[in-house]
């Protein structure tokens, strides 16, 4: 997957070709990216509300803004929340990306449709999907319901109106429309892998589950990587299913990060405040996926 | 070398690039304050008398006027094809003013045609002419400065009062501020409660007057199958203020007595929070805690598993396309008997500031175009939104549609009882604040007074840089 650097033909007089080819993004990076996060953190020292006549002109207060954040009761809910969306849909999405792809991983007749029943949910827009959730979470009757009933559950059946299962529905729904898409990074490495090791292994005796621990899952490591980092970003950044299933409700038992931000920012109008959060966020995510790079590099070299 | 030389120049032309982004951000900002509203509105009628005249001989030879564009920003928010419809009435106003170009522009929902707005002013764009947002949105718009009052255009009207006065009272609600008008209603709706006639007939019972006839009919009308339940009453709470309003105010005290104050712990909003809890805790007519059952409410009233759906009114012509049975349109009961509520929702037109005057004036042109009272009962006649005109209910479209839909009547009908829809400074931030408590209490977390309580004192406290 990775190129290493003697691929790269070289030339003794470096010309001004590579740079012209990196500016497009870098304009796009330097314009909608780097940008913005430092105006964020210059706003964030401001306080700025765009709905209040005499606060709409930015006032310096310092960091009151992050004050104000740390000492907030919703602002801890609601970090709390993110924290168990993250670290609940994650890891399952990818080991169900894992398991789907070792799946359908051969070659049986009719695996394609398999592929495709497990790869549909990445395509379907969130909102459209989480709008057919919306149904299947119905109370009573709902498609959801009546399957874990078929089950033998009969339990709480207010999936999107019940605070203790409100995060969980969205956590269903987010894994759903994951798990495939993460399965296809996973079979493209799978079927990227060397034959001659698992020959091998053969040779020496591994059963199936020596083979899968020791070798598949080993050599997937750097696939693994990448999709820990793109599933942790995602977790922070999908907010389009709450919109359409719980409005962050009941009682804000739903609201991520991200949807609070958009709260703050659209419909409180405090600027200040919201471009606080933007800089509290921009830094766990750098802080996450450099660390996720470096201890990956680590484990390389070692 | 000539690379080297490349990336300081790249980098300056990257901060050149967003200096200039920020220049057009920040140069609105500082305007802002220097169009302090009152003192515009006030030069505005000492220049109106000596510009009008002059104006006025040069009008006449219409074609010879500039041809403007204007945008319409509108949300979609009923299921009617609202984006044929509009462009329609766009062709159609181009026909009779073939310097006016009129595009209306399919922009989401309510809360992203604001968004949008705000973003394009917030990055020093110039935003559409006018927008169709929630009546709601008013004290927002306002403070953000974003909008231009309708007071000259009004009074430059042949009858400006008496185009005003045909309004539907409850719509033009949250139309008025500060001494001036901000908004003309248009689509608009309320809620109501729809009943299964059928089903009452079928039980002997009378449509409900007062809490307790409600609650009874429902839980007599609920119907255990096993696994699953009929019920009396689908009553949503996802998104609770709207539907809640009309059990508050029909205990006589809305949740909200002015724009800097909230009425959220008054006894009789607390008494109204406890019988939504009632509903399902004491009667059993419906199902216990925050429902989120706003998208199949209306399906299941329309297949006959539910008998009562407290919904808006626009949901009538998909409910009447499915039901077979003969289909109720009520206000909802109040607690005395004989009393009744109601609460008007939905959106109006507003212009927006940052537009040139030409694009407002044109957009205000198009704005009393399509609030003629034939355009007003075409448009209620094809999406299900209640006529914002008293004089639309004179045309003969309308009178042809009342006869085979009565509903529509009862749904205007319901409107006499309504209060004020929730619209308060700080709006969504308060609004946010209401719904957190207001689902702690139907979720059983605390009680509706300690709800009502802490909904009543963070509201305050949100309040306090608004109002003091």
């Amino acid at each position: 997957m990775t190129v290493k650097p003697s691929a790269v033909p070289h030339h003794k007089r470096k010309t001004l070709l590579p740079y012209l080819l990196i500016l497009p993004t870098f304009v796009f990076v330097a314009l909608f990216t780097a940008w913005p996060t430092l105006l964020a953190i210059y706003e964030s020292f401001f306080r700025q509300r765009l709905n209040i006549a005499r606060f709409r002109e930015p006032t310096f207060i310092g960091l009151q803004n992050y004050a104000t954040l740390f000492t907030d009761d919703r602002f801890h809910q609601v970090v709390n929340n993110t924290l168990i969306y993250a670290l609940g849909t994650v890891p399952i999405s990818i080991v169900l990306g894992f398991l789907f792809a070792l799946l359908v991983n051969r070659s049986l007749k009719g695996i394609g449709w398999a592929r495709l029943a497990f790869f549909h949910p990445a395509l379907l827009p969130m909102v459209s999907a989480a709008t057919v959730w919306k149904f299947f979470f119905t109370p009573d009757y709902g498609l959801f319901n009546s399957t874990i009933r078929f089950l033998g559950y009969h339990g709480a059946e207010n999936w999107t109106g019940n605070p203790s299962l409100a995060l969980l529905a969205i956590m269903i729904v987010a894994m759903w429309k994951n798990a495939g898409y993460y399965m296809l990074f996973y079979l493209a490495g799978l079927q990227n892998l060397p034959t001659d090791v698992y020959e091998a292994a053969a040779l020496d005796g591994a059963n199936g589950w020596q083979t899968l621990w020791r070798i598949t899952f080993p050599l997937l490591r750097r696939t693994t990587v990448f999709i820990s980092t793109i599933a942790f970003i995602d977790a922070f950044r999908t907010v389009d299913h709450i919109f359409v299933l719980t409005s962050g409700g009941p009682s804000r038992a739903s609201t991520v990060l991200l949807y609070y931000l958009w709260q703050l920012r659209f419909e409180n109008q405090d600027i200040g405040l919201s471009a606080a959060l933007t800089v509290l966020f921009v830094a766990v995510l750098l802080i996450f996926t450099i660390t996720n790079f470096v201890l990956s590099e680590r484990a390389e070299e070692g | 070398m000539k690379s080297k030389r490349i990336v300081p120049l790249l980098l300056s032309l990257v901060l050149l690039l967003a200096l200039a982004a920020c220049g057009q951000k920040t140069a609105p900002a500082t305007e802002a304050p220097a169009a302090q509203p009152t003192k515009a509105e006030a030069a505005a009628p000492t220049e109106a008398p000596t510009e009008a005249p002059t104006v006025a001989p040069t009008e006449p030879p219409a074609p010879a006027a500039e041809p403007v564009t204007i945008q319409v920003y509108y949300p979609v928010a009923v299921d009617a094809p609202i984006a044929d419809i509009l462009q329609g009435y766009a062709d159609k106003f181009h026909e009779e003013n073939p310097n006016i170009t009129v595009e209306p522009v399919f922009s989401g929902g309510y809360g992203d045609v604001q968004t949008a707005i705000q973003t394009i002013i917030d990055g020093g764009g110039e935003p559409p002419a006018v927008a169709v947002m929630l009546a709601t949105s008013l004290y927002d718009l306002v403070n953000a400065d974003a909008i231009a009052p309708l007071d000259d255009y009004i009074n430059a009207m042949d009858d400006g009062k008496a185009y005003m006065d045909d309004f539907v009272p409850a719509f033009l609600e949250n139309s008025r501020y500060d001494g001036k008008t901000w908004s003309i209603p248009f689509q608009r709706s309320a809620v109501v409660m729809y009943y299964n006639k059928d089903m009452f007939k079928e039980a002997g019972l009378d449509a409900p007057t007062s809490w307790e006839t409600w609650a009874e009919a429902g839980q007599q009308l609920t119907v255990k199958n096993g696994d699953t339940t009929n019920w009396g009453i689908q009553y949503p709470s996802g998104w609770p203020y709207w539907l809640f309003q009309p059990l508050a105010i029909g205990n006589g005290q809305n949740i909200f007595t002015d724009d800097c104050h909230v009425a959220f712990n008054d006894p009789k909003v607390v008494e109204a929070v406890q019988f939504y809890i009632d509903l399902s805790h004491k009667y059993g007519a419906m199902p216990e805690g925050v429902q989120s059952v706003w998208p199949s409410a209306p399906t299941d009233f329309a297949s006959g598993a539910t008998a009562m759906i407290v919904h808006s009114s626009g949901s009538l012509n998909g409910i009447l396309k499915q039901a077979t049975f003969d289909v109720g349109v009520m206000p909802l009961p109040g607690k005395a008997d004989g009393t009744f509520a109601s609460v008007p929702g939905g959106g109006n037109f507003y212009i927006l500031k940052g537009a040139p005057k030409e694009k407002q004036d044109a957009a205000w042109k198009f704005i009393e175009f399509i609030t003629q009272p034939e355009y007003v009962a075409d448009y209620s006649i094809n999406t299900g939104y209640i006529p914002n005109r008293q004089s639309a209910f004179d045309t003969d479209a309308m009178k042809a549609y009342l006869e085979k839909t009565p509903q529509m009547m009862d749904a205007f009908n319901a409107l006499q009882y309504a209060g004020a829809e929730f619209s308060i400074q700080d709006l969504g931030e308060v609004r946010n604040i209401f719904h957190d408590y207001l689902q702690k209490a139907y979720n059983d977390e605390m009680s509706a007074q300690d709800a009502m309580d802490a909904a009543q004192k963070d509201a305050e406290a949100a309040l306090k840089p608004f109002c003091e």
